[in-house]
């Protein structure tokens, strides 16, 4: 009888945890004015088995499916809003990326050599405090119904930043796997090829899903389900064949605005179905993290962290006359963001399959990710709100 | 605080008012940008005057005072090129059209300004709804009784300028079936309509106005939503029932068509107008709203039942050495081609619509009409 208990329990753990974050999402949003993300986390956090709870370590197993089919999601809505043609009328927006992201990375390199972090574990590390975590980014917007320059362009500078990460990230572990096991083919493959063909996935995807539509006809009704359908199997697809569903879904969103077939406002978030995958998302990101973990490495991560907003901020601050915005809104653009544990841990799940070693060494990483679930969609809100951007609910 | 005094302008001389629309570039939809794009344009020189709107999503541009219609055209088009420059460096996408096809009310932001806040607060959601997007151009009064005049004698053209101007089909969402839907917005407002008919400034300053405002409902100008309305501070008086077209190109042709008519008009040729004229008022003015050119008007002096489309080709026809005088024929003719072959920036849209299969589409294509000038 207690065994049938138990398997009882663990059947519902997932499905409870959910309702529970939930929960916790509104009230925190209610009563602290919380981003529901944050909420979200924290309450993964206490729930998760190491920090005495019920949700068992998720990593490899189903839930890292679906938490990746809700990314593929916000990406692909990131990619879609994602206009190409703005680098070109506003070249500055493209100097203020490159120069954020490398500024970024240097800077997190050197302070973890500084920390006596190894060579490759610190090169891992910088390329991961590059990316801006699309997922809390757009989620705080949404929420807030915000829109503007900060918006516009912490959305634009947050999927570049991301596309830097993931290209930097495989080639430090094509330099690791080539310093290891020698093997160019190897090393090829789980760099070079795997950004190449993700991408190449996500580009067919854009073309194929935006033709059918147009063939089937009544474009703006059918659009929200075949695109959800279509991210799911792309997810799964590039899932199973080790590449990166998160570039896939990025490129899909990118090729398919460009396809210049328009989405109606009703898709935003992909609806109900967004909501609540966005809610196992958060959950699932903390659960993978272990008190004892993120303690051995918090002044690291302390440090990471406010290097990291500090570059940011100089830099968006530093371009943003040049790019035709106020230096108070360049600053909050740098402010907004600061969030990337999603990113940073679906990144890490996804390379699962490698072991790298090396990055084990980095023990900073837990802590970094659970520090920045809270604080990050936080700051991403405040900057929104102080830039005048959100809809300010109350008036008549 | 008694109206003060209208000051004399020179006769014929026009300028122009457009209201545009703020959208992104994804969906389409509108996005309250106002406040960026301003401060943009504040560290050009901006080649004209542009302030904000009551909504964040808007933004309002005006002329100098002009006589000519090549130069009145040259400025708009030099104002639309730096917005649209502007607008690219912002990734915010302009255009016009007299409402925004599927714009929520609910959702737009009030710009930040003691007046809007006070108005939001009287009118509650009528303001919201009130994002709406007008043309207004002033023509030059030598005198006030003059200005009254024309204000009165135009009432029988005022469908002419729905119909020619209209561009707004949907809203909310809908096609409305109206072509311009935009000015059932404005009807709901308490102080709509037309101006008493007064023909003496002093009756109307000192008898109607000063009544008027004894009785608080008003306390300027600026309070009445009339279709027509004086505007003392600058002797002008001002048309105010046009949609913002889709080009700024038709936003000049508009206005050298009033300012044609007006000098007709102070030939004091035709019967004087009179009270009655506005018995059929209301009427035309529905008429042209909901069938645009397609509408059927009837006379006020005869009572006869006339076809806006010819009425207006007659029109044209009868202003002709009036647009010799003013140089503006070529505007004149853009319209006369829009009458008899292309149709109304309405219809363009509502073909847009079925192109496209979407409102967004709809939209996209006004922001590439206004970019470049000609529908395709």
């Amino acid at each position: 009888m207690p065994e049938n208990i138990l398997h009882l329990l663990a059947d519902i753990a997932w499905p409870a945890a959910i309702a529970i974050a939930w929960i916790a999402g509104e009230a925190g949003y209610r009563w602290l004015s919380l981003p529901r993300i944050s909420s979200y986390g924290i309450a993964g956090f206490v729930m998760a088995v190491s920090q005495g709870g019920f949700l068992a370590d998720p990593s490899g197993g189903p839930v890292v499916l679906l938490a990746n089919y809700a990314f593929a999601l916000i990406l692909f809505e990131l990619g879609y809003r994602i206009n190409l043609r703005w680098l070109r009328k506003n070249p500055w927006l493209g100097v203020t990326s490159v120069v954020e992201a490398t500024g970024t990375f240097v800077a997190v390199f050197l302070l973890g050599r500084l920390f006596e972090v190894p060579v490759v574990a610190s090169l891992l590390l910088a390329a991961l405090a590059m990316s801006t975590s699309p997922a809390a980014v757009l989620r705080v917007a949404n929420e807030l119904r915000s829109s503007g320059q900060v918006t516009e362009r912490v959305l634009h500078l947050s999927a570049f930043n991301c596309v830097f990460a993931v290209v930097v990230f495989k080639a430090v572990v094509g330099y690791w796997l080539l310093a290891n096991d020698g093997s160019i083919l190897h090393v090829l493959w789980n760099s070079l090829v795997v950004v190449a063909v993700s991408a190449g996935i996500g580009a067919l995807f854009g073309v194929a899903v935006p033709g059918l539509l147009r063939t089937i006809g009544r474009v703006d009704q059918n659009a929200t389900i075949a695109f959800a359908a279509a991210i799911l199997l792309m997810t799964a697809l590039t899932g199973s064949l080790k590449f990166s569903p998160l570039l896939a879904a990025l490129v899909f969103g990118l090729v398919a605005r460009h396809q210049r077939m328009i989405l109606s406002q009703a898709q935003r978030n992909f609806g109900t179905l967004g909501n609540l995958l966005t809610v196992l998302l958060f959950v699932f990101v903390t659960t993978t993290i272990g008190w004892k973990q993120a303690q051995t490495g918090i002044y690291l991560a302390l440090s990471v962290v406010g290097l990291r907003l500090v570059v940011k901020v100089l830099v968006s601050t530093a371009f943003a006359r040049l790019g035709g915005i106020t230096w108070r809104k360049g600053a909050l653009t740098g402010l907004a963001m600061a969030p990337m544990s999603v990113f940073v841990v679906l990144l890490l799940e996804q390379s699962r399959h490698l072991n790298l070693g090396a990055l084990d060494q980095v023990a900073g990483v837990a802590a970094i990710v659970l520090l920045l679930e809270v604080i990050g969609p936080l700051a991403t809100q405040r900057a929104l709100i102080w830039a005048g951007e959100t809809h300010r609910t109350g008036e008549h | 605080m008694a109206l003060e005094p209208f000051k004399d302008s020179k006769a014929l001389s026009m300028g122009v008012e457009l209201e545009l629309q703020l959208v992104n570039t994804t969906d389409f939809d509108l996005m309250p940008s106002a406040g960026d794009l301003l401060h943009l344009l504040e560290r050009n020189k901006f080649p004209g005057d542009v302030k904000p709107e009551m909504t964040e999503s808007m933004i309002e541009i005006a002329t100098d005072v002009h006589t000519r219609y090549d130069q009145l055209l040259a400025q708009l088009r030099c104002m639309r090129d730096a917005l649209v420059t502007a607008g690219d460096r912002l990734n915010v996408a302009l255009c016009g059209g007299g409402t925004h096809p599927f714009q929520r009310w609910y959702d737009r932001r009030i710009f930040d300004k003691p007046r809007y806040r006070e108005l939001s607060g009287l009118y509650g959601y009528l303001a919201k709804q009130f994002t709406v997007f007008g043309q207004h151009v002033h023509i030059g009064c030598a005198s006030a009784d003059e200005g009254l005049y024309l204000l009165h004698a135009l009432n029988r053209y005022l469908p002419h300028f729905i119909a020619l101007s209209a561009s707004s089909p949907f809203f909310q969402g809908i096609d409305t079936l109206f072509d311009s839907a935009r000015l059932n917005s404005v009807f709901a407002f308490p102080l709509s309509g037309r101006a008493p008919f007064l023909l003496k400034w002093t009756d109307f300053s000192e008898g109607y106005f000063a009544k008027m405002e004894k009785t608080g409902v008003v306390k300027s100008m600026k309070d009445f939503y009339w279709d027509i309305r004086p505007k003392p501070e600058y002797g002008t008086i001002e048309l105010r029932v046009c949609d913002t077209p889709l080009t700024v190109e038709r936003a000049a042709a508009l206005a050298v068509y009033l300012q044609a008519l007006c000098r007709m008009l102070l030939e004091h040729k035709e019967a004087p107008p009179a009270e009655d004229d506005y018995l059929v008022y209301n009427y035309n003015r529905f008429q042209a709203c909901r069938f645009g050119l397609d509408g059927v008007i009837v006379h006020p002096k005869d009572n006869v039942s006339l076809s806006l489309r010819e009425d207006i080709l007659s029109t044209l026809r009868r202003i002709e050495p009036h647009a010799a005088a003013l140089d503006s024929q070529a505007g004149l003719d853009d319209l006369q081609r829009e009458v008899s072959h292309s149709g109304n920036h309405a219809s363009y849209l509502r073909g847009q619509f079925h192109e496209a299969g979407s409102v967004n589409g709809m939209v996209n294509a006004a922001v590439n009409v206004f970019r470049q000038g000609v529908p395709t």
